[in-house]
């Protein structure tokens, strides 16, 4: 089975309706907004309306990095 | 007209030595009274008697990046000091001036940067200025619930630019604000192009909340008699154009529509006239229509106006000295 690609992973810093927020660990989610739900998410979160489209931004690997370092800082 | 009257005023070269204000380099450019030098420091002597004539109300047009480019702190002192008493700009600008309300930043970039990264990192170019998207989304955020708030304080009843522009400014708490300032000054701010900005994005996202019903409405109409009232009911008019463009012509049409047309008027633009478009005409085009007076004081500076325009405010201000005081017009448009 093929791996998916980084480009292709399920979190909302790939999907369509995503915006930056607090860059880079919250993203802005316009369909959440527009269905009167908090539109502030984490940009590794996903939700059932999740459709991909990315945009080639770097929201999510730098979400990641965010997160390593967080944890590694936690536990040093 | 004799030979010798062509040849009364000889150039005077500029001397420049390290202790000139900025004044008296614009008087040294006075002196010279060529090319774009000649042009600012008519630009100044136009402004300041601007300023002297308290029977003059004095529009400010703005369209450009100008706020974002750094300008924000200047045009509100100038609104609080009455040496502005209008403004009409393009929606670009009040929503930069918001987007510093809440606490976003514009940043020097470089006009050569790659765009395409850019895009990647969710930062927007404005030539050589750089805002981060999340600026733009806490502020589509926060106004979405202000225009949910003002829709339902007018229950429907449309407001015009002007009063839209009151009701942001009475709710953002930045003394460095324009529309903070205009609001407490009690100075018009009118965005005759308000939907094509950022301001026009927030409204959809308002108005889909709610399924387009009890939704904020502008009504561009409205603007029309306001600013027509505020020139015919002042003495004298005079503007002062950074850019062009719609803002420009909002004041020319409404100085047109009183019969009497503009007294002062200072362009400071880049734009050619060989196009047609608005913001390159020359003030002798405006005569031809009846926007600004034959005997206008008038001058068009082609130049960059984040140069110019500061340059202009800092040799008036300078002229007019400390204990100047400009009388500030009764309040111009009432509200609600």
């Amino acid at each position: 089975m093929k791996e998916k690609g980084k480009s292709e992973r399920k979190f909302c810093g790939n999907c369509g309706s995503h915006n930056a927020y607090n860059y880079p660990s919250q993203v802005f989610c316009t369909n959440r907004f527009l269905k009167n739900m908090d539109p502030v998410v984490d940009t590794l979160w996903y939700c059932e309306d999740w459709h991909l489209n990315p945009q080639g931004c770097h929201c999510i690997e730098n979400a990641e990095k965010k997160k390593r370092a967080q944890i590694s800082a936690r536990t040093a | 007209m004799e030979r010798k009257d062509l040849l009364e005023q000889p150039v005077k070269h500029i001397r420049v030595n390290g202790k000139l204000s900025v004044d008296e380099l614009v008087q040294q450019f006075g002196n010279s009274g060529s090319f774009g030098a000649g042009r600012l420091s008519t630009a100044c002597d136009i402004y300041e008697k601007m300023a002297r004539d308290e029977k003059c109300t004095i529009f400010l047009a703005l369209a450009g990046a100008v706020v974002p480019a750094g300008m924000r702190s200047l045009i509100a002192d100038l609104i609080r000091e009455g040496l502005i008493n209008v403004v009409v700009s393009t929606g670009a600008n009040m929503v930069h001036d918001s987007v510093e309300t809440l606490g976003g930043h514009h940043y020097k970039g470089h006009w050569l940067m790659d765009d395409h990264v850019l895009y990647r990192h969710h930062v927007y170019r404005i030539y050589d200025v750089l805002v981060p998207e999340e600026d733009f989304i806490k502020l589509d955020l926060k106004l979405a619930g202000t225009y949910d708030e003002i829709a339902d304080e007018y229950k429907g009843e449309s407001l015009s630019s002007s009063m839209f522009a009151w009701e942001l400014g009475k709710r953002l708490n930045d003394p460095n604000s324009i529309l903070r300032a205009a609001y407490e000054a009690k100075t018009p701010v009118f965005l005759p192009a308000v939907r094509d900005s950022e301001f026009g994005y927030i409204y959809y996202l308002h108005a889909s909340r709610r399924n387009f019903k009890n939704t904020l409405v502008l009504d561009a109409f409205k603007d029309v008699p306001e600013i027509i009232g505020i020139c015919r009911r002042s003495p004298r008019n005079g503007m002062i154009v950074i850019g062009g463009g719609v803002p420009r012509n909002t004041i020319q049409s409404a100085a047109l529509a009183t019969k009497s047309g503009l007294d002062y008027a200072v362009v400071i633009t880049m734009d050619r006239a060989e196009t047609g478009g608005l913001s390159g005409s020359t003030l002798e085009e405006t005569v031809s229509w009846g926007k600004v007076k034959s005997n206008a004081s008038s001058v068009m500076v082609f130049a960059d106006a984040m140069i110019v325009f500061p340059m202009m405010v800092a040799s008036v201000i300078e002229r007019l000295g400390k204990g100047f005081k400009r009388k500030k017009p009764t309040q111009l448009v009432k509200y609600p």
